[in-house]
């Protein structure tokens, strides 16, 4: 299992060089520049000038993306052409937001779809299990927007319940209690709205795999010992059945460090996908790669995680 | 499935049973492979509601505006008193903020989002044949690079990829959106493609048709190609409704069709500014979005069902 990690982590290193390539390669080819985009029009030669310089855009591209591997390698991931702040530090003022965001909305889907999919299990081909069913083909169909926009227009302009957009109330200051109760507040919406499709895509997975193991022989052993159904379900089912859910969760969180620029956009949750966004819009070259990379380590890890969160849980599997 | 019916073999009561009649049941009528997949995808209720919304809906935007003659980027004299009409008998959907009739939009968007989708999922379709089926059958370096460069293309979550991609190759023109789509989704059905290329180039059929002295290009487009159709026309039909949403995602965002063409994603994007006064400008285009994504991954649920000959009940 060692080695087997190890072989897959000096694979990623060779991958991830090639993809710092690819992505330095497009986002110099996108039109406009950060010349066009960001300087000032009335400038004089000299300022323009000097600020190309200042930005590296003098040296030939292959230069700058030494430069850029060399920087980055030594752990500093440069300076925003637009807010004149280190990458990192901009970063690390979204990725927690993002993160909040992304966990809490997979932490609840994932809760609400293994019960979902294990009842309609359970009742197979009731009444039930075919609405759920129906409901899960709405939920992957549905436009997230869609989603958004009716959860905001139901609960913060109808019902005047919940803050629609922001991660906090302007113009007020609380104390540190209400203050954290205002920001979970503004979590609700987007959180509800973002866990909704993986509710929908999970408790499929979750259906179609406990289907499986209720068929098992196991299970009839475990209620003819004497297992109560529920702790049938619980720990004798439950168990395996998650088993492919939870590598398919690792999968999906591995797109964390990319935001949910979707939902974060309707919501204007100032994650990493709005950030990306802007920064697209700004030919922001520094901040756009090191995102880009980070959505990569991120993507990469959590699909090893996913393959050895699958060995540990299954015993039967091993690499070599 | 096709099992024919269960027939009681066993003797009566009463009746010896060398006097049983003839049992026309066991006798069953020839069908083609085509034909039982025709069958079994009709028997699916769920994929016929499916088909029919599809159809309807295509017909409502490539065959409306034969009806609905009203010219989507009208702008009317009096707008500023018929904007933001709501839906009425003149115009059923409404009218937007420069009171271009909605109806009339709402097709004209359709017609190039639907557009979009089903070409670039040709597209995607064609070159992810192409690529994967060689990866699969030849294997060797072109596998090797196939899998090298899909690898660096999944690594990169998602909507960045598409962000990036969409800001250096898109001009908002609906041509470069298909181009984009199509470079942007035929990695999965490469992949696709070469794995039942991997399991299927080994098997006896395909020694078979080589012993016969069929060469390699007809073993993989005349023999093999014909047995591994299921999963690539399921992806192909699932990637329509994908490429609805990349669209519209796109649009929303402005890295898609941009303002002279109207398209449902940046219908949606447009109108929402305008959510309060008029909130049919989000929801017409945003629910067309819906049911066709809604038909298609149901369309394509049934197909997968029809064409997968290990198909369990369930």
């Amino acid at each position: 299992m060692g080695r087997y990690i190890l072989r897959r982590l000096l694979q990623a290193i060779p991958l991830l060089i090639l993809l710092s390539l690819f992505m330095f390669i497009l986002i110099h080819l996108m039109p406009g520049g950060p010349e066009a985009v960001l300087f000032n029009p009335r400038l004089s030669a000299a300022g323009r000038a000097a600020l190309r310089a200042s930005f590296g855009l003098d040296d030939p591209p292959w230069l700058q993306y030494l430069k850029w591997l060399q920087s980055t390698l030594t752990g500093n991931f440069g300076t925003s052409f637009t807010t004149y702040q280190p990458v990192s530090s901009i970063i690390a003022t979204c990725f927690p937001l993002t993160l909040e965001l992304f966990g809490s909305a997979l932490l609840l889907a994932l809760i609400v779809a293994v019960a979902l999919g294990m009842l309609s299990a359970v009742r197979h081909r009731t009444f039930f299990d075919y609405a759920l069913t129906a409901l899960s083909y709405f939920g992957i169909s549905m436009p997230i927007f869609l989603f958004g926009l009716l959860a905001q227009d139901i609960f913060g302009v109808q019902l005047h319940l919940l803050p629609t957009s922001g991660t906090s109330t302007p113009g007020y200051t609380f104390d540190f209690f209400n203050g954290l109760l205002d920001h979970f507040l503004h979590l609700l919406l987007p959180m509800l709205v973002l866990s909704l499709t993986f509710i929908a895509q999970w408790s499929r997975y979750m259906r179609s795999s406990m289907l499986d193991v209720i068929k098992q022989d196991y299970m009839r052993t475990a209620r003819a010992k004497g297992v109560s159904f529920f702790r049938m379900l619980t720990r004798h089912a439950l168990r395996n059945a998650i088993i492919p859910l939870i590598t398919i969760v690792a999968l999906d969180f591995g797109a964390v460090a990319g935001g949910a620029a979707i939902t974060e956009g309707v919501f204007n949750w100032p994650g990493m996908g709005l950030l990306f966004i802007t920064s697209l819009e700004g030919r922001d070259y520094p901040v756009l790669l090191a995102m880009l990379m980070l959505g990569a380590v991120f993507v990469i890890g959590f699909n090893l995680l996913a393959d050895i969160l699958y060995a540990v849980m299954d015993p039967r599997i091993r690499y070599s | 499935m096709d099992v024919p019916q269960q027939v009681d073999l066993s003797p009566g009561e009463n009746e010896p049973f060398w006097e049983l009649d003839e049992t026309p049941e066991l006798v069953q009528k020839r069908r083609s492979q085509g034909r039982i997949i025709f069958d079994r995808f009709v028997r699916h209720r769920g994929a016929i509601v499916g088909f029919f919304f599809l159809t309807v809906l295509f017909l409502f935007c490539f065959l409306g505006p034969l009806f609905w003659r009203l010219d989507p980027d009208l702008i009317p004299n009096d707008v500023i008193t018929s904007r933001f009409t709501a839906p009425d008998a003149a115009h059923p959907f409404g009218t937007d903020w420069i009171a271009r009739d909605e109806l009339a939009r709402a097709l004209a968007g359709g017609r190039i989002s639907l557009l979009v989708a089903l070409t670039s999922m040709a597209g995607a379709i064609i070159l992810g044949v192409g690529i994967g089926s060689f990866a699969g059958f030849y294997g060797g370096i072109i596998d090797n690079l196939l899998m090298r460069f899909t690898d660096v293309y999944l690594a990169v979550p998602l909507y960045l990829l598409l962000f990036v991609l969409s800001a250096t190759f898109t001009d908002g023109s609906p041509k470069s959106v298909v181009i984009l789509i199509s470079i942007f989704g035929w990695t999965y059905a490469a992949r696709l493609v070469r794995g039942e290329y991997l399991a299927h180039r080994e098997r006896e059929y395909v020694l078979a048709a080589r012993a016969i002295g069929a060469k390699n290009l007809s073993l993989m487009f005349r023999h093999i190609l014909p047995n591994v159709a299921g999963p690539i026309i399921v992806n192909a039909t699932l990637l329509i409704g994908s490429n609805v949403i990349l669209e519209s995602v796109l649009s929303y965002f402005g890295f898609g069709i941009k303002a002279p063409n109207p398209s449902w994603g940046n219908m949606v994007a447009d109108g929402q500014g305008y959510f309060d006064q008029a909130p049919w400008l989000v929801f017409v285009p945003a629910l067309l979005i819906f049911l066709t994504v809604l038909s298609v991954n149901i369309v394509g649920d049934g197909l997968r069902d029809a064409l997968d000959p290990h198909m369990t009940e369930r």
